[in-house]
Parts: structure tokens; sequence; C-alpha cells
């Protein structure tokens, strides 16, 4: 007996797998990205902090309550604590098990959605995702702070770099690279905007702050936090302007965090998931990443500064999510959709 | 210091190794030769190898007992267990016919019923038997083969006689340990290896696929196959994710399945795909929760009425467990002889059963001295034996036996042969059985060898993984010096 | 008798449901007592409907809805003609039940099942009612039966789909399911095979108000003779009037709809059942 017409054939794609393990890998990859961020967020704005001693308390509220702003936590934040200071936003982002968001919760996730695929990745994958899991239940706020937070946000980012350098040397091309990289790279893409909003948009300085040295001082904070400082330092040499950051940070094409470098990938890694090899788009998701990696190839920094920086970056925050979600509809929601529900048990009376 | 430097006193057991006399049987005498010249710390070095590898290698099973479930290497034994080519026939021959019986038997017990018509097994026995699946009626199954993958425990009687002690037709495990274990030999002792002329068993996964593809319904030419986990959580995972990467089909879990129109389908990152045969290692009990327990969540809905409908094939098929039925084992040499007419090569363990009158009285009153065993459980829980229990336990078991007769069987114990067993810092006999594979597809094939698993507590008969149990490779000579 | 059946089963969930499987067993048997003559399925959605015949012989049709619905219904409409009491044979006096291996495939229906589970009080039940010692099987069977008509109270919803026999005979009320699981379990106790019968029965004079709907009795087997039918809610033979669809263990082997889905839980059920005998039916 044939297949029933009514189900829709498959795409034709040269790598196939289950939903639910893609489903994983792009969720282990998008977590750990997310802890790294977050984890190089934090020891930027710590740092950052400590070295400028010109900061009052006004100041300070105003700094962190940006950092919150920027990944849409304040609510969350001032349901459990009282103050924003260094203590309290760095146990929020790093051990806070409520906020969705911390490392802790972050490396959780990903070492959850490693578990599941265990015979899919690589041992030695397993075993760092599960040292750096293991290494932070056994850490607190107190811990850090005492040994010092530049440490722990070393290692975080150490062992970080050592998944996503172990996954690029271990990892089988032919089974769901593709997934692991789309993940990586929206979740990079996507905080990039959002370090550069921050800055733009909440920590805008007063009149007679502009140019000056706290304005530099957080410019710089903006660069380090996206890796970029010396990579900018090298392309524009000597001084640090706010147009030229936002240019590089969303247009570089040679700068591997940068918004524009980020969304050629995803495009390229999108085509290869949704299989699609000819040169017009045949799913929305790709036809939207197309448009959206045209915008950046082409558009030029003063007309995004005279259309809006934030609306602009607020808007490819938005794509970047739409596109994911279709892909996840797409090629993930088999899983996501039905095993939700309950089975009831259906009988007569 | 060689293994060999302290005496090894092989008991009133039948040793594998060693004559009552002391004598080495020929068919180990290279073995014995090379190990009394392996100085001591050499041979620990390669036995240190041989367990890193295997922790490296994940060759694990999950113990349920511990409270977090635990990760447990099963151990090894570097010291094989070799049966000659002779012995080996009659094994083969043995195991073939009685698979070529049950598969029979299954066929007729789901059917017309004839031989309980015939009045050779009782109804109630059967009616009875907790896997006796009666949504199964009248089912027909792609070459009316139920069983298509069978591991069958044999053990060695006082006088070397082999005896069948149980079946395993649901989902038998352990031959991912098989598999290892021979490369872990070969690891080892790689000259012995190639001197002794071993037959191999790395065929294995081959000869799986073969049997999985030939009950494929007949509508496509490359039929999708794929294996069926209960998921990371069952104990035998490992072996699951093994086999399916050696048979390069993919392993999936119920809620990567789903059945429309009667078809089953997997769902991909390129759509939905087609499914034609799966190699399920999830119990009846759960396979289905349209059909069997609703309350399954590892299962398909639906996926019954697809396999009914002839739209997909499962490897083994439903409801094969009323022929392992502890109970049912007693009948085994009659069904043999029905379907067959023939004398089994291979005989029972002598079987009492509780729920015949006779038999019942005759278990109670002598529980003391006999092995007792609950008709349903697995892999050594609900056994008493007697000899070695306590008086309470006996007790406890004598209660329970004369509350519900038709979940017992009793057995006379069985001196279970024993193998030299590295133990520490000397060898030592250690009760051991073996697990030989038989697949059904175009033909029977019986892997040559199989798992031989060893008691490692001293005096134990128990050999399960889960309970203090070890193995050894067992090597099958291609002919006989 | 020629009677027309008109079964109906609409669930309605909150929400919707979906990849929802089901097994129905609404087909009338055709055995020496009646003949199916015409009988047809359908269900909005529409399905495609495949069928096959289950351990107990029953007909068992298959089908699934996969797609997201916010009602399932159940339609079967058939016309059956039952053997007219006079053709009938009459139950012969056998003194005993059958023992050793004539009652081998019998075994069935003589111990444990789900929802008749033979403990003290369903074994106390069965010596009440026959404390006058025994007499033949099909005696003892209409003392059963009487007995339970008798001692039961008729009560609609004081019990469920999920009750016991065993539950049924403490609370001493019940519905036909409840009576035919009762007396069941006395005649097995008794040592006499029975088995659940689900099916219809047609009224002599039906109230318009009456609510129809499904019925069940039992079966006991009689040495020498086969099944014969008795009904312990109306505490008479089941006869002419009765149609026949499915028999089992118990209720478990016989549900008329069974079967899972996914999705919200269901908001209603409602069955609908006429019974009426058929234009041209010959007395």
């Amino acid at each position: 007996m044939p297949p029933s017409p009514k189900v829709p054939a498959p795409r034709p794609q040269a790598n196939v797998m289950l939903s639910r393990v893609a489903h994983s890998l792009y969720w282990m990859s998008r977590y750990i990205e997310r802890a790294e961020n977050i984890a190089r967020l934090l020891e930027v704005n710590l740092q950052f902090i400590l070295d400028f001693r010109g900061y009052d308390d006004a100041h300070l509220r105003e700094h962190w309550g940006s950092i919150l702003a920027s990944s849409g936590d304040l609510e969350l934040f001032d349901k459990h604590y009282e103050t924003a200071d260094s203590r309290s936003v760095t146990e929020f982002f790093a051990f806070d098990l409520r906020n969705t968001n911390s490392i802790l919760s972050c490396v959780f996730a990903a070492r959850e959605n490693a578990r599941m695929i265990r015979d899919q990745i690589s041992v030695e994958m397993w075993e760092t995702i599960n040292e750096l899991y293991l290494f932070l239940k056994s850490r607190s706020t107190a811990d850090v702070w005492a040994a010092g937070p530049y440490e722990f946000f070393q290692d975080i980012k150490r062992n970080s770099h050592l998944f996503q350098g172990l996954t690029d040397s271990t990892y089988s091309r032919s089974e769901g690279w593709e997934f692991i990289q789309f993940g990586k790279y929206v979740e990079r893409a996507t905080k990039t905007t959002r370090i550069l909003d921050v800055k733009y948009h909440i920590l805008l300085p007063s009149a007679g702050d502009v140019g000056g040295a706290l304005d530099t001082a957080q410019w710089q904070a903006v660069l380090r936090s996206a890796s970029a400082l010396e990579a900018y330092r090298r392309f524009y040499v000597r001084e640090i302007l706010p147009w030229k950051v936002a240019e590089f940070l969303i247009f570089s094409d040679s700068f591997p965090r940068s918004v524009h470098f980020c969304m050629a990938q995803i495009d390229e890694f999108l085509r290869r998931i949704l299989g699609e090899t000819g040169a017009r788009p045949r799913t929305e998701a790709a036809r939207a990443s197309r448009r959206l990696l045209a915008e950046l190839q082409s558009k030029t920094i003063d007309e995004v500064l005279e259309d809006g920086l934030h609306e602009f970056l607020i808007e490819i925050a938005s794509s970047l999510e739409r596109i994911s979600d279709e892909v996840v509809r797409t090629t993930m929601f088999y899983v996501a959709e039905s095993t939700q529900e309950e089975q009831q048990l259906q009988q007569q009376q | 210091m060689s293994l060999l430097s302290n005496p090894y006193d092989p008991g009133e057991f039948f040793d594998e190794m060693y004559e009552a006399n002391g004598v080495v049987r020929p068919h180990y005498r290279s073995l014995v030769e090379r190990l009394g010249t392996l100085p001591l710390p050499e041979f620990e070095r390669r036995r240190a190898a041989v367990d890193l590898a295997f922790l490296r290698r994940g060759v694990t099973f999950t113990v349920y007992n511990d409270s977090e479930g635990t990760e447990r290497i099963f151990p090894f034994d570097l010291i094989p267990r070799i049966i000659p080519a002779r012995e080996w026939a009659r094994l083969e021959a043995g195991l073939i016919q009685r698979i070529t019986a049950l598969n029979l038997f299954l066929h007729d017990l789901y059917h017309e019923q004839k031989i309980i018509k015939d009045k050779v097994v009782p109804a109630a026995q059967i009616l009875s038997a907790k896997h006796f699946r009666r949504e199964f009626m009248n089912f027909s199954v792609p070459h009316d083969i139920y069983i298509h993958i069978c591991g069958t425990d044999l053990i060695r009687d006082r006088d070397g006689n082999y005896l069948v002690l149980e079946d395993n037709l649901r989902c038998p495990s352990g031959v991912s340990y098989m598999i290892e274990n021979r490369s872990a030999m070969r690891r080892a002792f790689p000259n012995l290896f190639q001197s002794y002329g071993v037959r191999p068993v790395e065929g294995y996964s081959e000869l799986l696929l073969k049997s999985l593809l030939h009950i494929a319904p007949d509508r496509s030419d490359k039929p999708s196959v794929v294996l069926l986990t209960p998921g990371v959580y069952n104990s035998a995972y490992f072996e699951h994710c093994f086999l399916a990467r050696q048979m390069g089909i993919p392993i999936v879990e119920g809620r990567d399945l789903l059945v429309q129109d009667m078809c089953v389908y997997m769902r991909t990152t390129a759509g939905l795909l087609p499914v034609d045969v799966i190699y399920r290692r999830i119990d009846d009990d759960f396979l289905d929760p349209a059909v069997f327990r609703s309350d399954s969540m590892l299962g398909v809905p639906g996926l019954v009425a697809a396999y009914r409908a002839g739209n997909v094939a499962l490897a083994n098929s439903i409801g094969t467990g009323v022929a392992d039925d502890k109970v049912i084992y007693a009948f085994i040499p009659k069904v043999i002889k029905y379907y067959l007419d023939q004398e089994p090569i291979l005989p029972n363990v002598p079987t009492y059963l509780a729920s015949e009158p006779a038999d019942r009285k005759f278990i109670l009153e002598n529980i003391a001295n006999l092995v007792v065993k609950s008709a349903n459980e697995a892999g050594g829980y609900g056994m008493l034996i007697g000899p070695a229990a306590t008086k309470e336990e006996v007790a406890d078991f004598r209660a329970k036996v004369a509350a519900n007769p038709r979940n017992f069987i009793a057995q006379d114990p069985v001196m279970l042969s024993r193998s030299p067993t590295w133990c520490q810092d000397r060898l030592e006999g250690r009760h051991i059985d073996l697990r030989p594979y038989v697949l059904c597809g175009e033909k029977t094939v019986v892997t040559p060898g199989g798992l031989t698993r060893v008691a490692l507590r001293k005096g134990s008969l128990v050999v399960n993984s889960s309970q203090g149990g070890g193995s050894k490779d067992t090597w099958v000579l291609d002919e006989d010096k | 008798m020629l009677i027309s059946l008109f079964h109906k089963t609409t669930f309605a969930y909150a929400g919707k449901a979906h990849d929802s499987f089901n097994e129905v067993r609404l087909r009338p048997v055709d055995d020496a007592n009646q003949v199916c003559r015409s009988f047809e399925l359908r269900t909005d959605p529409a399905t495609a409907m495949r069928d096959y015949v289950d351990f107990y012989g029953n007909t068992v049709h298959y089908f699934d809805v996969v797609a997201p619905h916010g009602t399932l219904m159940i339609e079967a409409v058939s016309e059956v003609e039952t053997t007219p009491n006079t053709a009938r044979p009459p139950v012969p006096v056998v003194a005993q039940s059958e023992s050793g291996m004539e009652g081998e495939l019998r075994a069935e229906f003589l111990v444990d099942s789900h929802y008749v589970p033979l403990d003290v009080s369903v074994w106390r039940e069965a010596q009440d009612a026959l404390q006058d010692g025994r007499a033949d099987v099909w005696s003892d069977v209409r003392r059963v039966c009487r007995h339970v008509f008798t001692s039961f109270a008729y009560r609609p919803r004081s019990t469920g789909v999920a009750t016991l026999a065993t539950d049924a005979i403490k609370l001493r009320t019940g519905v036909c399911q409840d009576f035919a699981h009762v007396a069941l379990g006395m005649c097995r106790s008794s040592g006499i095979p029975a088995r659940y019968v689900s099916g219809y029965f047609i009224q002599a004079r039906r109230h318009p108000d009456d609510e129809e709907a499904s019925h069940a009795w039992i079966e006991a087997y009689i040495p020498g003779f086969g099944w014969a039918a008795y009904d312990p809610t109306h505490d008479r033979v089941a006869d002419e009037r009765y149609i026949k669809v499915a028999s089992g263990r118990d209720y478990g082997d016989i549900r008329p709809v069974s079967g899972t889905y996914r999705g919200g839980k269901t908001r209603s059920l409602r069955v609908e059942v006429r019974v009426r005998e058929a234009a041209g039916a010959v007395r």
C-alpha cells in the first residue's frame, strides 16, 4: 500500500536527520554561545566599573540597568533583587536559575540537550560540556567573588571556545553540522545587535559627556564585549568614534562577530539546511534571509544613522528571530508541537 | 610468576579448562601454554588496557537499583571460553531446531491453536501467560517469522551436558558485548588468537540487517529500517546505539515516529520519511498506547494498526513472550516433538510446575532444596536458590508459591559448569553460562559463540550484569585439531 | 424478528484533538441466533475504515483521524434478523460443567479478568445464590442471575465505566454492565464458564422519553449444547429480542469505542441509540 498522497513529499536534501536530534544540536549550540556571550558581557562590564573610578551610584545603577534592559531581564531582576550592583547583577547573570538567561541556566540547558544526543557528539565534546556543568554546579557567587571574577569568566569562555573548537575538529560534517553552526551564528548576531543597542539607546551621554572620558570608556567596553577592540584598532587605528564602532560591528565583512559576517554564515547554513540549491529561494525563510543579507551588504552606516540606529538594530534582531523560528518550524517542528500535548484515552461510556 | 603459578582447583564441577584429574582439555592446551609463559605483570597490563578501552568507548550498561541509575562497565575476564567445532555443531543444530519449533508454535498459538486442541499444551497455561497477546490473534506476519532475534541461555551440568536454561524471545540483549569482547581479545592476545583459528562474530550486524530487510513490505526496493529505543534511560541504550551504528540505520524514539493512514513515518529535517521495518527494543506493553498500555510515552499510537495493515514490519514480532514464559518453557520439548516430529537435540533443565497439583506438592515439600523462579521476572530477580537461602527467604517463597501457583516453577539445582577466571590475584573457578544469538531471516543462522556470562562473586550462580556478573569472550574453533 | 439499529457516538473536545487512533466493536455477529443483514459504519471526519476479527471472534473496525478535529462522530446503522424463539433449541439439562481437558478451551472464562476478580466476596455471593445446593448447570445460571436481579438495585450513575464487580457487590447497585459482571463472577466461582455479551434489545413497550442505550448480559457454557444467553438485568432469557454485537471476558474486551488521541480533554460524549422493529418483519 503506497504512502498516502496527503503526506507531503520530503524535501530533497543532502543531509537528513531526525528533527529531534537537529533540535537538540541547534539548542545545544545556541545555549553555549549564549553562555559565553553573557560571560563576556559581565566580565567586560565588571572590569569597566573597576577601571572607571569616576562612576557614582546613579551612574552605576544606570549602567547595570542598561545591561539588564538589553537582555530583556530588567523586570525579572527587579522582582528578586533590591539594588543593581556588581554583586547582585553577577549573581543574577551567572548563577540564578530563576533567570533562564543566566550562565548556569544556559549551561544546564546546553548539557541537557547534549545528553539527549550523546551518541551523536564526540566523547570530547560531551566531556567538555559535562565538566563545565560540574564546574559551575560547584561554585557560587561568594566563591567567585573571593577568588576573583576574572578567572571565573575566563574559565567559561575557555570552555566555550574549547567546545566550539572540538566541535570543529571532531564533529562529522555530514550529521547536523549545519544546525550547530546555524544556531551559533543566530545567537551571535543577535547578541551583537543588543550589545550595540545598549550603548546607543540606553547609555546615551549627556551633551557635555559626548567624546568625554566616560563616553569613550563605554565605547571601549562595547567593543570589548564583542571581543572587537583589537580588531577595531587595526582597522581604524586611532579614534574610537561611535559611528565607526557601529559600522564596524554591523557591516564589517571580515570581523567574525559583526552582524554582516554572521548573517553571511546564517544564510549559507540555512540554505544547506533547507536544501536550497537554486538561485531563487523557494522557502519563506530563505527569502527573508536573502533579503536581510542583502541589506547588510548594501546599506551604509550613514543611511542607518539617518533612519535611526536603534530601530535598525531592533528590526535586525526581530528578523533574525523570525528566520530562525521559521527554520525551526520547518525542520524541527514536529517535535516541539506534538509531544507537548497529553495523550488522552477515548472510550464510550 | 604467571597466572598458573597458583594451583587451580576444579572442584566438583564440570570445568571448562581442566578435566577432573587435572589434565588440560585438548582445546585449551595452547591457551594454557601461553598463559604459563606470560609474566603476571604483563597479563595485568593487558587487563588494565582492556578495562580502560571499555571505559573510554563507553561499553556500559545502567543499573537501576542505585538511586541514580549509574553507568557501569560490564566486567570482562581475559580468559576465553573455548568450544571445539564438533561440540558447537551440535549446539547449532539444537538451537536451529528449537527456534524453528518456536516460530511454528507462535504461529499456531495466534492462529488455529491446534497444539491446544490436541491437548499437548494446556489452554489455561497459554491464556494465563502474562505475555500472551490476545490483540495479536489472527495477525499475519511477513514470512510467518515471529522471532527474528533469539538469545537462548545454555548451561552445562556436572557431566558437561549442555542444557537449555531459558529462551529470550522479546528483546534479547548482550550482543554488543559479544562484539566488543572479541575486539578486546584481538587486541590483548593477537598472536594466540590467530593461531587458534576462531570463527568470527563480527558479521552479526550485517546478518541482522539482512534479516530485517527480509521482512520489509513489498512496496519499496530500498526499504527503510530503524531501531526503536526507549531512550537514554534504558539500561541497554549503549547496545541500541552500537547496533544502529553498525548497521547504518537511524536510531529513533517513539516520539520520532508517527502513523498516518496506517503507514509509519519518521520526523526528519526533510519532512516525513516512510519507515518499513522497525527493530524494536521496546516491550509490547509500551509499544502502542492505543492498543496496549495507554500511559506509555515510549510508543507510537497506531503502530499496531499499521502493522496489522501490513505497512510496516516489526522484529521481534508482538506476542513472542508467551513462548519464553518460564512455565511454557517446560512444554518446549513437547512443542519440538509436535511440530517437527523430532526429539529435542538440546534438553531442558527438568522443571516442576507449581500449577500442576502433583508438582506443587513436591515443590512445597522440598522447596529448601530447589531453585524456584517466578514465571515472569527477568534477570535473576524473583528467584530463590533453596540451598543457599535463609529460613525466612524459604518461608517467604513457600507462601508466595502457595498463593499464586501459576506464577512459579521449580528446578533441581544444576551444578553449573565453571571456567577459570582471574580473581584479583589468582585463577579461580567461576560459574558460567552461554548465550548464543540466533537470527531468523531467509535462513536461520547461529552466531558462532555468543556471550559467556560469568558469576564473578565466589560461589554465586547469578550471572546477570545488574547483579555482579561479568563476561568472557567465546571462541568457537574453525576445526578441531 | 427483523430489527433495525442505529448507534451514534459523538465526542466533543476541549480545543482540538489529533493523531486519534480508534477501534470500534459495533457490528452485530452472525451466528445460530441472528444474521446481520446489513451494516454500515461512517465517521465524521470521514476516514478509511479497515477491519479484523479479534481473539473472541468480534469484528473490529479500526481507523485513524490524524488531522486536528474538534469533534469525532461515529455512526453505525445495521439491520439484523433474529431467529424466532420457536426455532431455537431448548437448553438441555446437564448435570455439571466440563472438567479437565474438555474444559481447557473455556479456561479463559473461568479465571480472573480485569473487571471480574474472583475474590472472596464474589464467591460468597455465589454461595448465597446457590445455598439450596447445585442443580443442573442452566438452572444454576438462572438462579445466579435471579439473585443478582433481586439483590441489586438498577441505579444509573451510581457506578462508572471503570467499576469492578467487587465494587458493585459492595454498593449493591449498578447498571447492566455491573449486573453482568457480578453474574459472571458468581458463575465462574461456581465453575461455570461464562462470558460477557454486549449488544441491544428491543423493548416491547417503549416510552418516548426512555433513554435507549446498548445493553449487556451474559452467556454461560452448557456442555454438549454451547453458549446459552441470560440477562440478569431483566431476569430473562436473552431471546429473539436481543441482538448480540460482541463478547469477551468482561467489558474491557468489548468496548464499543476505544482508542487514544493527542490534544485537549474530551469535553462531552453523546450516545444515541435507536432499536426498532423493522418494516417487513415476519412474525
